[in-house]
């Protein structure tokens, strides 16, 4: 299905008001994505090319640098999640659920939101069964929290024209490749209609550290005023506010702080929620009942 | 042999802290990379690429650029280490002894540590039989320190997947190409263990001047930045940072004051230790005895 057959074009100011309890403006959701790198495979994203370029395989520097997340910058960002009692989305590839067995346990133990990040870390357009790839990563998610996963992050956010189709058809119930937009939307599927939250590309560190080749500190003020300008504009309707991170990326010394301070200012704000996907998708259900 | 089965997943919360002698906090790593670029080839880094894209061979304007750090740029950091009293550990491609004697004798004379960096400047999977390159830059370098080195790091730390048991073979103690923790580790070879030292492709020139293409002085914050991070968790259990440098790059005029004041920042810290390659190697040997 084309994209404009799963949805109408509609403009933000002429909804319906949405509204958060308790009086909130606005929520911000944080995900942490967790990835497994196959090291037979060309590396997803590289940090540095070999002298006199091309593509060696193995690639081994650039598999050495994003494992460095899964061994100790998870565990950083870990803590200052903590330290601001945030309850993440950990968006996790199947194969990473085994593998990586602390950081589910310790994602688990939070009471973190688990959602499909597809089995491995390449474009779904290359995956030979999509749906069986999207059923693997439900069953792989289920050995840890007992629970099927209800939203799903496609790997760079790819997707075929039939993804939201399968996700639908094998359960889920939210999807964020789909960054159109400041508010949940419903897309058509061949199913039942499925949420589409917003997740971002520009609060993202891939995006800002790995292409665009931002500061670190880039991060902060890019959240602060992406922040502001929502927190303006909730005042007529609600909206949701997404920052992503992932270990190798932010986890980094050097980085840490940006997103420290960046989580710290916008707690000051009493009249913001920090919400789990499922959480902004069952307050969405009430607010906008399916028609 | 690919990386899981040369080492499991570790997270560094879960291992037992390694501790510093005299109540050290982090140990700096800085390590000078001297190379060879063969004019006949196309050059291992490109400033400027020629007009319409087209590739030049012989590719003179870069050629010189590099060539550059060996002239003028490495007498920079050869005053500046004489200067701090701090014995870098230097990634030398072996030809450097035969090409620019000048330079290596230099290094050598200044107390350097030589750590083995291949032949020349090009991927380590380009090189025909690469037992016999091992062999015969260990041997150079053997020939002109009177040392046979302890440590590898490939160029632009590539590997194949037998990259590894060659270099034990050869007796190499340790390698800088897993940037995949802040602690040395052990990894298994078909000729026994081998050590991984923390090298780095976020605090190092190549990675933040040539791919990146951040500001000179960004070089300064990203180094504090990490040192301040690892310092704090230096109160718990040992840090390594490295400082990964080029001649053409850092040594430039407009750079070398940006790595200065590094230096200086770091200094004004109890704890910060400056060790070579070898001297991590043998605290972290005796260190994990005593665990």
């Amino acid at each position: 299905m084309l994209p404009t057959e799963r949805l109408e074009f509609s403009v933000i100011p002429h909804r319906r008001r949405l509204s958060l309890p308790g009086g909130a403006r606005l929520v911000v959701w944080v995900i942490v994505n967790v990835e497994e790198w196959d090291p037979t495979q060309a590396m997803p994203r590289t940090v540095l090319t070999p002298p006199g370029g091309g593509a060696p395989m193995p690639d081994i520097p650039n598999w050495a640098w994003h494992e460095y997340g899964n061994r100790v910058g998870f565990w950083r960002i870990l803590e200052v999640l903590d330290q601001h009692t945030i309850r993440a989305v950990l968006a996790i590839n199947g194969s990473a659920i085994a593998r990586y067995e602390p950081i589910a346990r310790a994602g688990l133990d939070r009471g973190w939101e688990f959602i499909g990040h597809a089995f491995t870390q390449r474009s779904m357009q290359k995956v030979e069964d999509e749906r069986e790839d999207i059923r693997k990563t439900a069953a792989s998610i289920r050995t840890v929290t007992g629970k099927s996963p209800r939203g799903w992050l496609g790997p760079g956010l790819t997707e075929t024209w039939e993804t939201p189709d399968l996700l639908a058809e094998e359960g889920y119930e939210y999807v964020c490749d789909w960054v159109l937009d400041d508010q949940p939307v419903r897309l058509k599927t061949r199913a039942k209609p499925i949420v589409s939250i917003p997740y971002t590309q520009e609060c993202n560190d891939v995006a800002m550290m790995l292409i665009q080749h931002h500061k670190a500190g880039e991060y902060y003020d890019r959240a602060v005023d992406q922040f502001e300008q929502l927190y303006g504009d909730a005042a007529a309707s609600a909206r949701i506010m997404a920052l992503v991170v992932h270990p190798y990326i932010m986890g980094a010394p050097h980085r840490l702080k940006y997103l420290r301070r960046a989580l710290a200012r916008i707690r000051e704000y009493p009249d913001v929620l920090f919400w789990t996907g499922e959480e902004i998708l069952d307050w969405y259900l009430v607010q906008s009942p399916p028609p | 042999m690919i990386p899981r089965e040369r080492c499991t997943y570790s997270a560094i919360v879960d291992r037992p802290p390694l501790i510093l002698p005299n109540r050290g906090r982090v140990v700096v790593w800085t390590i000078v990379n001297l190379e060879f670029w063969d004019i006949s080839r196309p050059m291992a880094r490109q400033v400027l690429p020629a007009p319409t894209g087209q590739v030049l061979l012989p590719d003179v304007p870069n050629w010189s650029w590099h060539e550059y750090g060996m002239r003028v740029g490495v007498w920079r950091f050869l005053e500046l280490f004489a200067h701090l009293k701090i014995r870098p550990t230097l990634s030398i491609n072996a030809r450097v002894c035969e090409e620019y004697e000048r330079v290596a004798r230099a290094a050598r004379d200044a107390g350097w540590e030589f750590m083995g960096h291949a032949w020349e400047q090009m991927p380590i999977h380009q090189v025909a039989d690469q037992a016999a390159m091992i062999g015969k830059s260990l041997d150079t370098l053997e020939r002109f320190t009177g040392k046979r080195p302890m440590g590898w790091l490939g160029p632009g730390l590539t590997e194949t997947e037998k990259t590894p048991d060659l270099l034990a073979a050869a007796g190499i103690k340790y390698i800088g190409d897993w940037v995949y923790d802040d602690e040395p580790t052990e990894i298994h070879t078909a000729h026994g263990p081998l050590i991984t030292l923390p090298y780095t492709v976020e605090l190092n020139d190549i990675p933040m001047m040539l791919v990146q293409h951040h500001e000179s002085a960004y070089f300064m914050q990203r180094c504090i930045d990490s040192f301040e991070r690892l310092y704090r968790e230096g109160s718990e259990r040992a840090k390594i940072m490295a400082i990964a440098i080029h001649p053409y790059i850092s040594g430039q005029p407009h750079r070398i004051k940006y790595l200065e004041a590094v230096y200086e920042h770091i200094n004004r810290h109890a704890g910060a230790l400056h060790w070579t390659g070898t001297e991590i190697l043998e605290w972290y040997l005796a260190a994990r005895r005593n665990q």
